[in-house]
C-alpha cells in the first residue's frame, strides 16, 4: 500500500473495509488449502468467481470513494486555509 | 446445472453492470436538466408555493419535490395500514392450530399479499417520501434533477398498488396465493388471475423505483449546492444514493424474471418449469434481487438514524466516514449473498460454502455501523424525544435482527432452521423493529417540517413503548417457535409431535398474537396522532427541536430552510408563529430524562 494517494487519516479510514476483504481473503486461501469436496472446473471456479469478485469490486469502490472523499477534502480545506474558517470532516478519527 | 444457473445469473449481472458503464458514458446529465425541469416553468420549481394551483388539482399535477415527497409518504402510510391488517388476520389465524377465522386459501392469499405490500407499497416508497423531500434541502438543490420523470415515478405506484390488491378488489378472479418469494412451480401452476395481476403491479412499482433511482443518482452527482462535497455530505443522501445504485442493478433482474414467470403461466413458455430452465432459476433470479432488495431496504433507515440519533446525543455521528465506507461495502456485498437463502436446495456444497463467506463478511460493515451508533450515544447528552426512542430502539431491535441473520448464514444452522419461524423472527426483527422504527424516527424528527406544527409528545411516546413492546414479544416469540420446528407459511398446525410440541407451539403463537395486539394499538394511536396533529397541532417556530443551543453544529439545512420559509410566510402577513411551542419540548425533556440516559 506504499503508494496510495491517501494521507494516514484516509488509510484509518479504509480500514473499515479492509476487514471485510480480510474475511473474504482468509475465506479463498481457506478454500485453497482446505478442499475436502474436490476440485470441478464449473463449480470451484464460480465458487472462487463469487468470493474473488466480491473481493475485487469492494476493493475498487472502496479506492475510489476514498480518493473522491480525500480529494474533496482536500479542496475544502485549500479553501477554508484562504477563508480561514473550520472544518467539518475530521470528527472520524476522534 | 446448478452450475449453469448460476452462470447464467452471474453473466446477466454483469450485463447490467455493463449497460450502466455504457450509460453514464453517453450522456451529460447536467445538460438535460432545464428541459426537465419544465422549460418555461423552471421558475415554478423553486419554493414559493402561493404560484401553485390549489386543492387536488395542485396534488394531482405538481412536480415539487416536497409535494413528491408528501404524496409518497400519504400512499405508503395508506399501503401500511392495509399491510398490517393483514399481519393482524394472520395472527389471528393461528390463535388455534386449526385456524381461527378464515379459509386456508384466503390465508394463502393475505399472507402473500401482507408480504408484497410490506416490501413494494410501503417499504420501498415511504424511503422515497423521505428522499424526495429532504435529499433536495440536504444537498441545497433546488429540485430533483428531472422533476417531471419524479412525478411520473410516483404516479404509476398507485395503480400498481391496484394490481396488486386486484385478487381482492376484483371479485370471483381468484387473489394471488404464490407468497412473495413467487416459487416455481406452484406460482406456475396456480390459476388464479389475481397472481397476474399481481405480477404486472409488481413489476410497475419496479419500474417506478428505478426511476425514481435514476433520478437520485442523477440529482446528488450533479444538483448538489456549491458548498456540498463528497466529504461534507449528509449521512442519509449517501445511503440513498447507495440505496439507488442497487436499485437500477436489481430491480430490471426482478422485472424480467417476472414477464418471464407471466409467460411461464400464460403464453406456455417453460423458463422456470421442470423441462426448461427449473424451478432453481427462479430462485436464483429472485434472490439475487432479492437480498439486495432487504439492503435496499435497509440501508436509507440506517441512514435515518445515522442523521437522526446525534441530533438528540448532542454530539456528532462518531466515525462519519466509518459509516459511509461501511454503506459503499454494504451495496457491493448484498450481490454476492443471494444463494444463502437456497442453502437446503441442494447447491453443491462447495457454491453454498462460498455465499457463506460473502454472508459473513457483509456481517462486519453492519456491526461497524452498530457501534458507532452506540458510541454516539456514549457520554452524549441524551434527550428522549420521540425520534430518539425510535432511534435507540432501532439499535436495540438491529443487534437481535443482525445476529440472527448470521446464524443463518452459517450453512449447518440454517439447515435446521431455514423455513421455520425462526427466519420469520429474524427478517421481522430487521424489517418491523429497523425499518419501521427509523421511518417512525423520520416521520416524528421531520414532522414540524413538513406539517408546520408540531406531535403530541405524550402520544408519541405511547406508539414508541407499544410499539418496541409489541414488536419484541411478537417476533421473539416467533424465533422461539422457530426453535421448537414451527414451520412457516401454514395456514393450520395441527401436526403430530414428532414435527413440533404442539402444546408449546399453541402457546408461543398465542404470545405473537398479543404482542401483534399490543403493536396495533400503538400504530392506531400513531396514525391518530399524526392525523389529528397535522389538523391542529400547534405551530412550530423556526428550531423545533432547540438544536440552536443544544447542538449547534447539527442544526441541519433542512432546518435552515425551514426557517427561511418561516420567515418569508411572516413576511407575508402569515399567521402569527407560536415560537414558544418548541415541540418536542427540549428542556423539560432534558430534565426529566437526562438522568436515565446516564444510566445506560
Ligand atoms: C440488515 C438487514 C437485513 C434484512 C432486511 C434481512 C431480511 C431478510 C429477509 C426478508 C429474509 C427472509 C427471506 C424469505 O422470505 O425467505 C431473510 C432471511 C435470511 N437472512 Fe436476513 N436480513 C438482514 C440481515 C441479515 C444479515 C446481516 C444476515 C447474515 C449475515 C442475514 C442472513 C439471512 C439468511 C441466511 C436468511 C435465509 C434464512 C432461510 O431462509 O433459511 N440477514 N433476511
Ligand atoms: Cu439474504
Amino acid at each position: 500500500m506504499g503508494l496510495t494517494p491517501f494521507d494516514r487519516e484516509t488509510l484509518l479510514d479504509l480500514t473499515v473495509n479492509v476487514i471485510p476483504l480480510g474475511i473474504l481473503g482468509f475465506f479463498i486461501l481457506a478454500f485453497i488449502v482446505v478442499n475436502p469436496f474436490g476440485w470441478d472446473p464449473v463449480i470451484s471456479t464460480i465458487q472462487f468467481a463469487i468470493v474473488g469478485s466480491m473481493f475485487v469490486l469492494l476493493t475498487i469502490l472502496t479506492y475510489y470513494a476514498g480518493k473522491a472523499i480525500s480529494d474533496a477534502e482536500a479542496e475544502m480545506e485549500a479553501a477554508e486555509a484562504a477563508e480561514g474558517t473550520d472544518a467539518e470532516t475530521d470528527e472520524s478519527t476522534a | 446445472m446448478a452450475g449453469e444457473q448460476l452462470a447464467l445469473t452471474v453473466l446477466m449481472g454483469a450485463l447490467l453492470v455493463a449497460i450502466v458503464a455504457l450509460s453514464t458514458r453517453l450522456e451529460n446529465w447536467r445538460s438535460y436538466t432545464p428541459l426537465a425541469g419544465g422549460g418555461a416553468l423552471g421558475e415554478e420549481s423553486t419554493t414559493v408555493h402561493r404560484e401553485k394551483p390549489a386543492g387536488i388539482v395542485r396534488w394531482l399535477t405538481t412536480v415539487d419535490h416536497k409535494d413528491i415527497g408528501i404524496l409518497y409518504g400519504v400512499y405508503a402510510v395508506l399501503a401500511f395500514a392495509v399491510g398490517g391488517l393483514m399481519a393482524f388476520l394472520i395472527r389471528a389465524q393461528l390463535v388455534v392450530p386449526s385456524g381461527a377465522i378464515i379459509e386456508n386459501s384466503f390465508y394463502n392469499a393475505i399472507l402473500t399479499s401482507h408480504g408484497i405490500t410490506m416490501l413494494f407499497l410501503f417499504g420501498t416508497p415511504i424511503i422515497a417520501a423521505f428522499a424526495n423531500y429532504f435529499v433536495p434541502l440536504l444537498i441545497g438543490a433546488d429540485d430533483m434533477a428531472f422533476p417531471r420523470i419524479n412525478a411520473i415515478a410516483f404516479w404509476l405506484l398507485p395503480p400498481g398498488a391496484l394490481l396488486v390488491w386486484g385478487g381482492f378488489l376484483i371479485p370471483g378472479i381468484g387473489a394471488s396465493q404464490t407468497s412473495w418469494t413467487m416459487y416455481a412451480p406452484l406460482s406456475i401452476e396456480q390459476t388464479q388471475a389475481g397472481a397476474d395481476l399481481m405480477l404486472l403491479g409488481l413489476h410497475l412499482t419496479g419500474v417506478a423505483a428505478t426511476m425514481g433511482a435514476i433520478n437520485f443518482i442523477a440529482t446528488i452527482f450533479t444538483e448538489r449546492g456549491d458548498d456540498v462535497n463528497w466529504a461534507n455530505l449528509d449521512i442519509f443522501s449517501w445511503t440513498i444514493l447507495t440505496q439507488s445504485a442497487l436499485i437500477l442493478f436489481a430491480f430490471p433482474l426482478l422485472g424480467s424474471a417476472l414477464i418471464m414467470l407471466l409467460m411461464d403461466r400464460n403464453l406456455a413458455t417453460t423458463f422456470f418449469t421442470v423441462d426448461g430452465g427449473g424451478a432453481l432459476l427462479w430462485q436464483h433470479l429472485f434472490w439475487f434481487f432479492g437480498h439486495p432488495e432487504v439492503y435496499i431496504l435497509v440501508l436509507p433507515p440506517m441512514g435515518l438514524v445515522s442523521y437522526i440519533l446525534p441530533r438528540f446525543a448532542g454530539r456528532k455521528l462518531f466515525g462519519f466516514k466509518f459509516v459511509v465506507y461501511s454503506t459503499l461495502a454494504i451495496g457491493v456485498l448484498s450481490f454476492g449473498v443471494w444463494a444463502h437463502h437456497m442453502f437446503s436446495t441442494g447447491m453443491d456444497v462447495r457454491l453454498a460454502s462460498s455465499f457463506m463467506a460473502v454472508s459473513l463478511a457483509i456481517a462486519i460493515p453492519s456491526a461497524v455501523k452498530t457501534f458507532n451508533w452506540i458510541t454516539t450515544l456514549w457520554n452524549g447528552k441524551i434527550r428522549l424525544t420521540a425520534p430518539m426512542l425510535f432511534c435507540i430502539g432501532f439499535v436495540s431491535n438491529f443487534i437481535i435482527g443482525g445476529v440472527t441473520g448470521v446464524f443463518l448464514a452459517a450453512i449447518p444452522v440454517d439447515k435446521v432452521l431455514h423455513d421455520t419461524y425462526y427466519v420469520v423472527g429474524h427478517f421481522h426483527y430487521i424489517v418491523m423493529g429497523v425499518i419501521g422504527f427509523a421511518v417512525f424516527a423520520g416521520i416524528y424528527y421531520w414532522f414540524p417540517i413538513f406539517t408546520g406544527r408540531m406531535y403530541q409528545r405524550k402520544l408519541g411516546k405511547w406508539h414508541f413503548w407499544l410499539s418496541m413492546i409489541g414488536t419484541n414479544i411478537t417476533f421473539f416469540a416467533m424465533l422461539v417457535l422457530g426453535y421448537l420446528g414451527m414451520p412457516r407459511r401454514y395456514a393450520t398446525y395441527e401436526f403430530d409431535a414428532a414435527i413440533a410440541p404442539l402444546a408449546q407451539v399453541i402457546n408461543f403463537h398465542l404470545v405473537a398474537t398479543v404482542g401483534a395486539t399490543i403493536l396495533l394499538v400503538g400504530q392506531l394511536i400513531f396514525v391518530w396522532n399524526i392525523v389529528q396533529s397535522w389538523l391542529e397541532g400547534p405551530h412550530v417556530g423556526p428550531d423545533p427541536w432547540n438544536l440552536k443551543e443544544e447542538a449547534p453544529e447539527l442544526y441541519g439545512r433542512e432546518y435552515v430552510w425551514h426557517e427561511n420559509r418561516l420567515e418569508t410566510a411572516l413576511a407575508d402577513g402569515g399567521e402569527e408563529e407560536d415560537v414558544a411551542t418548541d415541540g418536542g419540548e427540549p428542556t423539560d425533556a432534558a430534565d426529566e430524562d437526562a438522568p436515565d440516559a446516564a444510566d445506560e
